[in-house]
């Protein structure tokens, strides 16, 4: 379980988050949905240790991630970024073994006929399934998404949200930003609009 | 074969290198096979080619070091001010008479001279919140331009003979290398690689930036600061003893990036091996090109690498994807 209590987040000099506290239940799909600016994206990256609260605590079951060493983190929570850019021309499947294990997660996410293909050759749309399957690949309790389906076509929408359904059902906690309305989200357990 | 092809010509290079010079010797091969034979091949001929495999080694994987570590493709020590910061703790010690050129004095202050002007280009860069590649490369070049002439006033100041001159504080020379060199260059240069190799899985992940690396475990600051004295040390050691030599630790590692891929494990051996081959092969020209004159080292190898670095840029290639 994700407990977040009485966090207030400041950025240039504007409170984002402010005095907020939520439960996000272990063993479930969970997504935060808002306007543009609202949010979303800080408070992940404050759940992913990324960034520490200016008040108040996040605990991933006992670990505070701000207060947890890298790899230790690591092995507790796994996030996809947004906007994964790739410099160096490493194959698809060397980046999601950074992960860890590639060779399930490659199949699920209609990875593996691209997998010898270098990363510097995808569109955003593969460049962006490529950076959730390295984090699904690192196996963590926790998973967190910045925007999963934003450049997805709608069969790989549909891929993506059937194993983030079997990862919840085998116990991951999932957490998802999304540009959705509350009504599509018919596959969330719980959805997050409010950070005040 | 691909993989053990620059090692070959590396060994190709390093036996025509010891054949080609000044003076002709005589029976090379029966010379070669019986150590301390020849005089000119063994005293002379031997210990400068060997240092020439050791100097380009060492920059090879600095440069690798550099481009990792900083996550750009133009990052290398002429670049971050460490070569230039090297020259001036060298040049500053050997001048006040401290110490003398190619010994361990005189690397320890040249490694140094490195850390200090490399962590200065880090902090400047930084000074407005996230280093950004952009601030990192001009804050670099204005560090290198500093003490590039700090160097050349300090070494003005002295006239003794050992303390060298600008050019070799600018250019590089091998001409001057004698046995006792070797050792102080070899042991950093070893050390610098062993911690290359053992921060390589790191270092690819820091190619898929900071956040992304820290999602998957890795410490940035503390790889970054651990890539930074491993730069330190390897080009300390090459640039205190054999002066600032250019375009080894950018072009290195990029041509072995274009033959063997990204991976730093496998790019930190043949960045040494590729800067090896180019400091030797540059080495033999500047001193037979314009004989008996020898070149300042650091015009051959410019003349080599950047070449081959234009032909990197000009050909399409997917190896490293500038944003």
């Amino acid at each position: 379980m994700i407990t977040i209590d009485e966090i207030t987040i400041v950025r240039d000099g504007r409170e984002i988050i402010y005095d907020y506290s939520e439960q996000i239940p272990a063993g479930s799909i969970t997504v935060i949905i808002g306007p543009n600016g609202c949010g979303k994206s800080t408070l992940l990256a404050a759940i992913a240790g990324d960034i520490a609260p200016d008040k108040g605590t996040i605990t991933i079951d006992e670990a505070h991630p701000i207060l947890t060493a890298a790899n230790t983190l690591a092995g507790i929570r796994a996030m996809a970024i947004q906007n994964q850019s790739f410099t160096l021309g490493f194959t698809v499947r060397e980046i999601v073994e950074m992960g860890g294990d590639s060779t399930d997660v490659l199949q699920a996410l209609g990875l593996a006929e691209i997998a010898d293909r270098l990363v510097t050759t995808l569109s955003g749309g593969e460049a962006q399934r490529v950076a959730i399957a390295q984090a699904i690949a690192q196996k963590t309790p926790v998973l967190l998404l910045d925007e999963p389906l934003a450049a997805q076509d709608v069969a790989s929408r549909k891929k993506i949200i059937e194993l983030l359904q079997q990862l919840a059902e085998s116990g991951t906690t999932v957490v998802v930003v999304a540009h959705s309305t509350e009504t599509e989200l018919t596959w969330a357990d719980k959805v997050i609009k409010q950070f005040h | 074969m691909k993989k053990w092809l620059p090692a070959l010509l590396l060994a190709v290079a390093f036996i025509a290198s010891l054949y080609v010079g000044a003076t002709q010797i005589e029976s090379f091969w029966s010379a070669l096979f019986n150590p301390g034979s020849n005089e000119i091949l063994w005293q002379i001929r031997f210990p400068r080619v060997t240092a020439a495999v050791i100097v380009g080694a060492a920059l090879g994987v600095a440069g690798l070091l550099a481009q990792g570590a900083c996550n750009n493709a133009v990052a290398e020590p002429a670049i971050l001010g460490t070569a230039a910061g090297a020259s001036f703790g060298a040049v500053l010690a050997i001048s006040s008479g401290l110490v003398e050129v190619g010994t361990i004095g005189a690397i320890a202050c040249g490694t140094i001279g490195a850390l200090l002007t490399t962590s200065l280009t880090f902090k400047l860069a930084a000074i407005r919140g996230a280093l950004s590649s952009f601030a990192l490369i001009i804050v670099g070049i204005a560090v290198s331009a500093i003490f590039t002439s700090f160097v050349g006033i300090a070494s003005a100041m002295v006239s003794r003979a050992d303390a060298r001159s600008i050019s070799f504080w600018s250019f590089g020379s091998l001409a001057l290398v004698t046995p006792d060199n070797l050792i102080g260059i070899a042991v950093t240069t070893v050390i610098g690689i062993a911690i290359a190799w053992t921060i390589a899985p790191a270092l690819d992940r820091l190619s898929l930036g900071d956040a992304t690396a820290f999602h998957l475990g890795v410490n940035v600051a503390r790889i970054r600061l651990v890539a930074l004295i491993a730069l330190s040390i390897l080009a300390g050691g090459a640039v205190s003893t054999v002066g600032s030599i250019a375009f080894i630790g950018l072009a290195a590692p990029h041509i072995a990036r274009f033959i063997f891929g990204p991976s730093h494990r496998t790019l930190v051996m043949h960045s040494a091996i590729i800067g090896g081959l180019i400091v030797v092969v540059a080495d033999t020209l500047s001193r037979t090109i314009a004989q008996p004159n020898e070149l300042p080292i650091g015009l051959a190898t410019a003349l080599l690498g950047a070449p081959v670095l234009i032909a990197l840029v000009a050909f399409k290639n997917n190896v490293w994807r500038t944003q």
